[in-house]
């Protein structure tokens, strides 16, 4: 779930480059070639390095489950040795709980079950979707090489803009799992063809040898920029 | 690359996210329909019932109490120490040593060479790159074995493949220092400094 809305902008001044990862589209494993040595434990080293380990979410789980078990041993061990509770003693909770829709405002009943239900969600989704990472497998004879997709736009649009000749903000980059999308803005009364940003960011792309290998779309605005 | 228990973390997540699903759900639905209210009183006075007998039935002799009372406490410690287990087992896998062999020289005795050996040369080798805004070396123990894991945080516009190609020559030159064949991971990342920072212009 943390990766499904994730989006990463190179530069927070300007959009030259800005990547998301999505899990929408793809299947099968994420490990590809790349892997010299090794072999099979550099594929397994990708494959978890493309993937996320949710080791965040197993941390909140954990402390959530451990405050929950610390306040009921506190009530219990203080049932057990016979002292007066310190907020509300087991058996009176037991007996709140049975009685509920009755004792409690139905709309604080009612929020608390939406609350839930969320956090319920956060933790499931976060179980049962793949949770891959915006990351891309690159090819190298001697390493497992991973790269970030934030890293990969960044690249791409430095050669878009060298390409397009136009600025560092008219460019935008934006790439996911299986598609590179290169948005230019260019100048105005300056011509410039799609085909060529394409053919700029393709050989790009070739170059860098990724796994899976996205696909290039290029926009160009219909206003331009002036001045730029 | 580090010791992460991945299974185990979704299948540990995905019971409690399907525990608070349930509980979500019945909350919002005592809420709102009142037969499942009906429903559940009846239900849960049967349950409880049952839980009451059972209290009554395992009293000390001659005391009031119930000794499930300590069974709880014991179970509730239980619980609370295979958390703390669980929480240890995130990130561990970090390694000290890079090479730990018997040498088949003549004077008996191992050869060890630390992790840092590796981590040091790689991080002095990559510390003046001006393409660079920082580089991080560690080593890891995996699958049994150690590797090293480089995270390298380019400037902006920044090839990666060329940058990937040239840490990989430095990687091949400590192989030939160290003489053996660690398996290397190469992590190509952005973060703050590579994001905030000026981008590169001019190699």
């Amino acid at each position: 779930m943390s990766q499904a809305a994730e989006r990463h902008y190179g530069d927070a001044g300007s959009p030259e480059a800005a990547a998301t990862g999505t899990q929408a589209a793809g299947s099968g494993p994420a490990a590809g070639p790349g892997s010299g040595s090794g072999g099979a434990v550099m594929d397994r080293v990708l494959a978890r390095e493309t993937t996320s380990s949710r080791a965040p979410a197993a941390v909140i789980a954990a402390v959530l489950v451990i405050g929950l078990c610390v306040y009921a041993l506190l009530e219990t061990a203080v049932r057990a040795v016979g002292q007066p509770p310190w907020l509300i003693d087991p058996q009176t909770a037991a007996e709140k709980v049975i009685a509920l829709p009755a004792g409690v405002p139905p709309l604080l009943l009612g929020v608390t079950g939406a609350v839930l239900f969320a956090a319920g969600l956060f933790f499931f989704l976060n179980a049962v979707l793949p949770g891959r990472r915006a990351r891309h497998v690159l090819a190298d004879p001697r390493a497992a090489v991973v790269v970030d997709d934030e890293v990969i736009a960044s690249a791409l649009a430095r050669r878009a803009r060298l390409a397009a000749n136009v600025t560092q903000e008219q460019v935008m980059v934006v790439v996911s799992r299986r598609q590179v999308l290169v948005n230019v803005r260019p100048t105005s009364g300056v011509p410039l063809r799609a085909t060529d940003v394409q053919a700029a960011v393709q050989s790009e792309l070739r170059d860098m040898a990724l796994s899976p290998l996205p696909e290039v779309r290029v926009n160009l605005a219909s206003s331009g920029v002036i001045g730029a | 690359m580090n010791g992460t228990p991945r299974i185990l973390n979704r299948i540990l997540i995905g019971i409690l996210g399907a525990k608070l699903l349930v509980i979500g759900t019945l909350l919002i639905l005592l809420a709102t329909v009142p037969a499942v209210g009906r429903w559940w009183q009846a239900w849960s006075a049967g349950m409880w019932g049952g839980a009451r007998g059972l209290f009554d039935r395992t009293r000390f002799p001659g005391g009031t109490e119930s000794w499930l009372w300590i069974v709880m406490v014991v179970l509730l410690l239980l619980v609370i120490g295979v958390m703390v287990a669980w929480l240890a087992q995130q990130g561990k896998g970090r390694a000290n040593l890079l090479v730990a062999e018997d040498d088949a020289g003549e004077v008996p005795g191992n050869v060890r060479i630390g992790g840092g050996v590796a981590e040091q040369a790689l991080r002095a080798a990559l510390a003046d790159r001006p393409d660079l805004a920082g580089a991080t070396v560690a080593t890891y123990e995996f699958a049994g074995e150690p590797a090293l894991r480089i995270r390298v945080q380019p400037r902006q516009g920044v090839a990666p493949h060329i940058l990937a190609a040239e840490v990989s020559a430095l990687v091949e030159a400590l192989d030939a220092v160290i003489g053996k064949r660690t398996p290397v991971l190469i992590h190509i990342g952005s973060g703050a400094r590579s994001r905030f920072g000026r981008a590169e212009r001019v190699r």
